[in-house]
């Protein structure tokens, strides 16, 4: 923009003009996000209960007896297998259906439209269909494993087979999801395949190795990421499927942090939780983030 | 014509047809292997509502000889299931038409404007996208109650005016608009609303649709928040309203046909309308990664 001599009352008409166009948005995000993750950070230094106006200030305690707490320990873990057990197979699976998808033929379309399905659908209402699916006594899943001769599962009332059931309805749901990021990936790929792999007659899987898997790597990456960041953040399938339960058994970091504060109105203690919550994140995020230099080409 | 090559390439091609042959083959055993576990669900839910209390207990009846539609009939008329869709749907139609207004200017004035600190804002805003949300959730609560709005559809708005997603999608589109198209059209005269609603609007239609549609989704369906900050019944939204009509069934065992019907009652719409909105899904959510390729 050119600015004149006279331009004094026109610069703070401009200044009106962005802060116009800022502030809707900016309010919001200030009151609702910002305000709130430092606000956490506050009240993760306190003994407030929710119930009583007054608090004390309690500095690291919270951290302490969370670091203290067998229950914080299984949350951690159980968050990692989830992370890793839902993040692997969304991954790999998402990129087999791309593959398979990626020519056009008859029907292409069909099976993206049901693949990717599960993603639109509220994950209460199909968590609900699952909890009916997975029903020990007279459930399907049962008398399909008994179809193939396999032995019955408890599926959420066992603590050793909670955490699987989860897991299957997480990538159930996520896998359409990734399968779209690859197929758009792919896309941009095939043309500069075409060139450079038809002179030197590669044979195939050297070819997806050697060009395709580094070529879609900022996807991956970014899958990585997304998957793990919703890993985190999952809460409705646990709630409906396990509430956290058998015996711990799928009490995530973000169950726990529920627990602490909407149910034990613990809220120094929850917020601490979600404290961590954010730093695990900032920390993840940076390790891809540096590790993908190293095989990530853009 | 039997030249040399002609000959050579016979047994080649065949060899070629067979090859593909069985490509195809497996590629359409996974395809439809995959498929029915995925679309399993969907449709056990629909054969579930079909049948009777005493046919949903036996599972060697797979379907019912005779469809119960009336199950659908009582979820319509009898259950407060289509009040909550009712909720959800009015309340999304709202959330979603902010989020479009507030993301659509602050995009356009960190991309076309200007200022001291854009470059700052958008890393700001950015560096929220990744944060878990339910770390702000006990704050916001704090807030809402404060304000005397939980229990308040208006309490679950204000708190969902700003979708930051949604600005990254527009943010990637208004990118590819020429910068001389939005100078020109100032040196006209033009205002910034008119620049942004007759110029940026039509050109980046199709992320605004995806933007739209995904946002609708994921309020339609969210859970947690809304969750949180209501314990009126008259105002829960489809997700909570589901969960407590599958928890109301309790110790005496539930009515599984019932709940399935009511489960189908919020599905089925949803997978309609993503039939027919497919295409911006899809082209929207890969498109826009923010990657080079």
């Amino acid at each position: 923009m050119k600015k004149t001599g006279i331009s004094k009352e026109s610069k703070i008409k401009d200044t009106g003009v962005i802060l116009l166009f800022v502030l809707p948005a900016l309010i919001p995000l200030i009151i609702f996000w910002i305000y709130p993750i430092i606000c956490s950070m506050w009240i993760s230094f306190t003994n407030w209960d929710f119930m009583t106006p007054e608090y004390k200030f309690v500095f690291l305690n919270n951290y302490i007896s969370l670091f203290k707490d067998k229950r914080f320990y299984e949350a951690l873990l159980n968050t990692g297998i989830f992370t890793i057990g839902t993040m692997v197979p969304t991954i790999l699976g998402g990129l087999l259906l791309a593959l398979l998808l990626q020519k056009n033929f008859k029907g292409n379309g069909f099976f993206k439209f049901i693949l990717f399905s599960p993603w639109i659908t509220p994950s209460v209402a199909i968590s609900i269909v699952w909890t009916w699916i997975f029903q020990p006594e007279d459930g399907i899943a049962n008398m399909i494993l008994g179809f193939f001769h396999l032995p019955a599962l408890k599926w959420m009332s066992s603590s050793q087979t909670a955490m699987i059931s989860v897991i299957i309805v997480t990538v159930w749901k996520s896998l359409g999801y990734a399968m779209i990021f690859y197929l758009t990936a792919l896309q941009r790929v095939s043309h500069e395949l075409y060139e450079a792999s038809s002179m030197d007659g590669a044979g195939k899987w050297r070819q997806f190795k050697d060009m395709t898997l580094p070529l879609i790597s900022p996807t991956t990456f970014f899958l990585m990421i997304i998957t793990m960041v919703n890993s985190l953040q999952a809460y409705d399938q646990i709630q409906i499927l396990t509430q956290g339960g058998p015996s711990g058994s799928t009490s995530t970091l973000l169950y726990m942090y529920y627990q602490l504060g909407f149910e034990e109105f613990n809220m120094g203690k929850a917020t601490a939780v979600a404290v961590i919550m954010i730093l695990i994140t900032v920390i993840l995020s940076f390790i891809q983030f540096f590790a993908s230099k190293k095989w990530v080409h853009y | 014509m039997g030249t040399l090559l002609g000959v050579d390439m016979k047994p080649e091609n065949t060899k070629n047809v067979f090859i593909n042959g069985i490509e195809q083959f497996f590629r359409f055993l996974i395809l439809i292997i995959v498929s029915i576990f995925t679309a399993f669900p969907f449709i056990w839910m629909v054969i579930s509502s079909l049948k009777t209390k005493k046919e949903i207990m036996d599972v060697a009846v797979l379907f019912p000889p005779n469809p119960k539609w009336g199950n659908f009939l009582y979820i319509l008329t009898k259950s407060p299931i289509p009040k909550y869709i009712f909720n959800s749907f009015a309340v999304t139609i709202l959330i979603v038409s902010i989020q479009i207004i507030t993301g659509a200017m602050i995009t356009y004035a960190i991309v076309f404007l200007k200022f001291k600190g854009r470059h700052t804002l958008f890393a700001i805003i950015m560096g929220t996208y990744m944060l878990p949300v339910a770390a702000t959730y006990i704050p916001s609560y704090i807030i809402l109650a404060n304000w005397n709005l939980l229990n308040h559809f208006s309490g679950l708005v204000i708190s969902s005016t700003v979708s930051i997603f949604g600005i990254f999608l527009l943010r990637q589109s208004f990118m590819q608009i020429p910068k001389g198209l939005v100078e020109a059209a100032r040196m006209d005269g033009g205002s910034n609303f008119r620049i942004l609603w007759e110029i940026v609007c039509p050109m980046t239609k199709s992320s605004f649709i995806t933007f739209g549609l995904m946002s609708f989704i994921s309020t339609y369906n969210n859970y947690m928040w809304p969750s949180l900050i209501t314990n009126d019944e008259n105002k829960y939204m489809v997700s909570q309203g589901i969960r407590s009509f599958f928890i109301e069934g309790g110790a005496y065992g539930t009515k599984w046909q019932l709940v399935m019907a009511g489960s189908a009652v919020i599905v089925i719409p949803l997978l309609i309308m993503f039939a027919f909105t497919q295409k911006w899904f899809i082209n929207g959510i890969g498109g826009d990664t923010g990657m080079k390729g």
